[in-house]
């Protein structure tokens, strides 16, 4: 009965979210022009606003249009070595953009939980799935640490914003890092200890309170997602266009 | 039934919490709180019970450790945990879901119970802790009390013969430690056998069985809560123990003279996210004057202590100092927090690197004159997080010295200290305070109130109803403030 209890949004399987994320590796690699690589940012976008994430789509989307935007003036209008140095580096990011913001989606909307039974059905081996499961648990907590350090930071007249670290580059990242570091030790074993004693480590299959399956949505989603990565595939290969 | 047998432990690479040679049985159904100073091995006895010594912290082990005749060594974490339930300190790491109800459901799902038998267990202990208000919210949201519980929660729904809490109370104010005591009482009389390492002893006084008390590792004697109670207050502060009844706890008879106001505040009201946190707050506060800040979780304190120290933004109203007024800025400049969790503010990778960190002509004479003061001097090469919290404290302090702040706010400066730390805290807070200081102290510790505090503001509902002078003279309504009740319990 609890397990009908989800609010907003949509819901995807762990199974299909990591599906996902392979086309989506294959789509960037093998996307034939910028326009595909665009069409693969809005799908993702797309994907996102199912799941509710408004304001994380809007930011990504507009982040990635001025990125195009500066990659086509630079096409059109720079030449000799700086040229080649620019579009080496936006070639990177144009191949990595789409699978980052599609991580962030999944991150920020799969539980542990769904995650570790999802893990358990396809008989992922528990040494692989428990260290995974604490680092998925651990991102939150990195935000939460975030807003004590840049606290911190300016009570010792350190600046934790862009134009800080442009000024002071080192002594920014030291007030960053260390501060991190000592506190995620610290916190990755307390969150194993803590897994640990409630028998993480148990053989037998996990069961969840949230039953996972995959519905109707899941197909479609991975449906939609195949179809674009063998149309690119076609495209590339000269069969339409 | 537990029974450690001639069991001597030490941690790899570590002189102090190891224990030696003890014998102790309990049996089914006791209740046994194990008390002492920090670092005398309490909480190792605990890990040796729920199997982390030594499947996750390596040591060397002699003896043996029994539950219910097997050796604990020779199970695996798994079927140790379906036997002993393990609650810490921390309760911002002890849950592992962002949703409470998968939470409570952990440890059950772990165990691969069938997803009928999940969901009603989940609602049986919903019912037994009463925590239907905290049903299917995010876990990020909670205050730390309310994490607690859940951390709780997902061990009794495990429903294990043995419990076992390490310093539950640490983070905890005194409405959640009520209620920590209440769901201690259901699983007492469900005759569970209940384990507790803990500094804070009053609320278990009608609780325990036998108190262990400890001293470097080795048993140094067993109590019966009678024969603890009658200890007298000199002999148990010589042990390093916390207050046993804090109805004994009493404010000095008269405060100190104040000189004339330095910082005032003039209508201050704050906001957070378009919410009004707190409206229309005013107060004075002179050189030297110790000011106790207490309320419930969410009543505002952070957000106010954040705004005294310039950090947040949206605030409307005055803050004068010495008749001026002073942005967000200045108060910057005027004023640090030594954080509940010191980690967050320590950068550098020696003490007295850390106390010139950031400081463009650090002044040496200076550094080196206020590492002696605060007792430094011995540690000044160490690497700050090779020092224990106390001394962290204190390096924390060191650096608004030597940044010349005036306006110091503490964060639960005492939280998880035995009685000789809370001493020294309170020790240096008073000299602080000598040197003309303002400072302010976000606590939920009576104890420490008393020892320390000129005044307490009470925070409620978004606004101040309480600014009460220490004194015994107000004694009724501090302990109100502070839900200390009468003793008529007994």
């Amino acid at each position: 009965m609890s397990g009908e209890r989800r609010k907003k949004g949509l819901w995807l399987d762990p199974r299909t979210k990591l599906f996902l994320i392979l086309i989506c590796v294959l789509a960037s690699m093998f996307a034939p022009s910028l326009a595909y690589q665009f069409a693969l940012v809005v799908l993702i976008a797309i994907l996102g606003t199912f799941f509710g994430k408004w304001k994380y789509v809007i930011k990504a989307v507009c982040f990635y249009a001025v990125i195009c935007v500066l990659t086509v003036w630079i096409m059109a209008e720079m030449t000799g070595t700086l040229r080649t140095m620019f579009i080496a580096f936006l070639g990177l990011f144009h191949k990595v953009y789409a699978c980052g913001m599609l991580a962030g989606i999944v991150l920020s909307t799969t539980k542990v939980n769904e995650f570790l039974s999802a893990m358990n059905r396809v008989h992922a081996p528990k040494k692989l799935v428990i260290p995974l499961a604490v680092m998925l648990r651990y991102i939150p907590t990195i935000q939460e640490d975030w807003r004590y350090i840049k606290d911190a930071m300016r009570m010792r007249d350190v600046s934790p914003s862009l134009g800080g670290f442009l000024s002071h580059p080192g002594m920014t990242v030291e007030c960053i890092y260390v501060p991190l570091m000592m506190t995620a030790s610290k916190a990755a074993d307390e969150l194993s200890i803590a897994s640990v004693t409630r028998g993480i480590e148990n053989p037998n299959p996990r069961t969840c309170l949230v039953q996972i399956k995959c519905g109707i949505a899941d197909w479609m989603i991975m449906t939609v997602a195949v179809a674009f990565l063998i149309f690119e595939l076609c495209v590339r290969g000269g069969v339409i266009g | 039934m537990i029974e450690l047998e001639n069991v001597s432990f030490s941690y790899d690479g570590q002189e102090h919490d190891g224990l030696h040679d003890i014998n102790l049985k309990i049996v089914d159904g006791e209740c046994v709180l194990f008390c002492g100073r920090s670092g005398c091995g309490k909480t190792t006895i605990t890990r040796l019970v729920n199997g982390l010594i030594p499947q996750f912290y390596q040591g060397e082990l002699h003896g043996r450790v029994l539950v219910d005749g097997q050796e604990i060594s020779n199970l695996p974490m798994y079927q140790i945990a379906a036997k002993v339930g393990s609650v810490f300190q921390n309760p911002r790491t002890q849950f592992f879901n962002v949703d409470t109800d998968s939470e409570i459901a952990f440890g059950i799902e772990n165990e691969a119970r069938p997803p009928q038998e999940l969901a009603e267990r989940v609602e049986q202990t919903t019912e037994d802790l009463h925590i239907q208000k905290l049903r299917s919210r995010n876990i990020f949201e909670l205050s730390g009390g309310e994490k607690q519980k859940i951390a709780f929660a997902s061990v009794y729904a495990m429903n294990p013969e043995i419990y076992l809490l390490d310093e539950p109370s640490s983070n905890l104010d005194m409405t959640s430690i009520q209620e920590l005591k209440e769901h201690l009482r259901l699983i007492k009389s469900q005759g569970k056998t209940i384990l507790i390492a803990e500094h804070r002893l009053y609320y278990l006084m009608e609780l325990a069985d036998r108190i262990v008390y400890l001293e470097k590792g080795q048993i140094k004697k067993i109590y019966t809560p009678e024969e603890f109670r009658k200890l007298p207050e000199v002999e148990r502060e010589h042990m390093g123990l916390r207050a046993v009844d804090l109805t004994e706890v009493l404010p000095p008879q008269k405060c100190l003279p104040v000189s004339a106001p330095i910082l005032e505040l003039q209508d201050i009201t704050l906001h957070y996210k378009k919410r009004t946190i707190l409206h229309h707050i005013a107060l004075s506060a002179a050189k030297g004057e110790v000011i106790g800040v207490v309320g419930h979780n969410g009543a505002g304190k952070t957000t106010f202590s954040r705004a005294l120290c310039g950090l947040h933004k949206d605030c409307d109203g005055q803050f004068l100092w010495d008749g001026r007024p002073m942005d967000r800025k200045a108060r910057l400049k005027q004023s640090y927090m030594v954080m509940q969790d010191v980690n967050y503010e320590l950068f550098a990778d020696s003490v007295e690197a850390e106390c010139s960190f950031g400081i463009r002509n650090p002044n040496q004479k200076l550094v080196t004159e206020t590492l002696e003061e605060l007792g430094l001097v011995a540690y000044r090469e160490r690497h700050p997080n090779t020092l224990s919290g106390g001394q962290k404290q204190r390096v924390a302090v060191a650096v608004s010295m030597i940044c010349g702040k005036n306006l110091l706010v503490f964060d639960e400066p005492t939280s998880g200290l035995d009685f000789d730390s809370m001493a020294q805290v309170a020790g240096l807070i008073r000299r602080l305070s000598d040197m003309g200081k303002v400072i302010f102290i976000v606590t939920h510790d009576f104890e420490f109130v008393c020892r320390t505090c000129s005044r307490v503001l009470h925070f409620d509902e978004g606004e101040m109803p309480d600014d009460v002078p220490v004194v015994m003279d107000a004694l009724p309504k501090l302990r109100e403030l502070f839900s200390v009740s009468d003793g008529k319990e007994r």
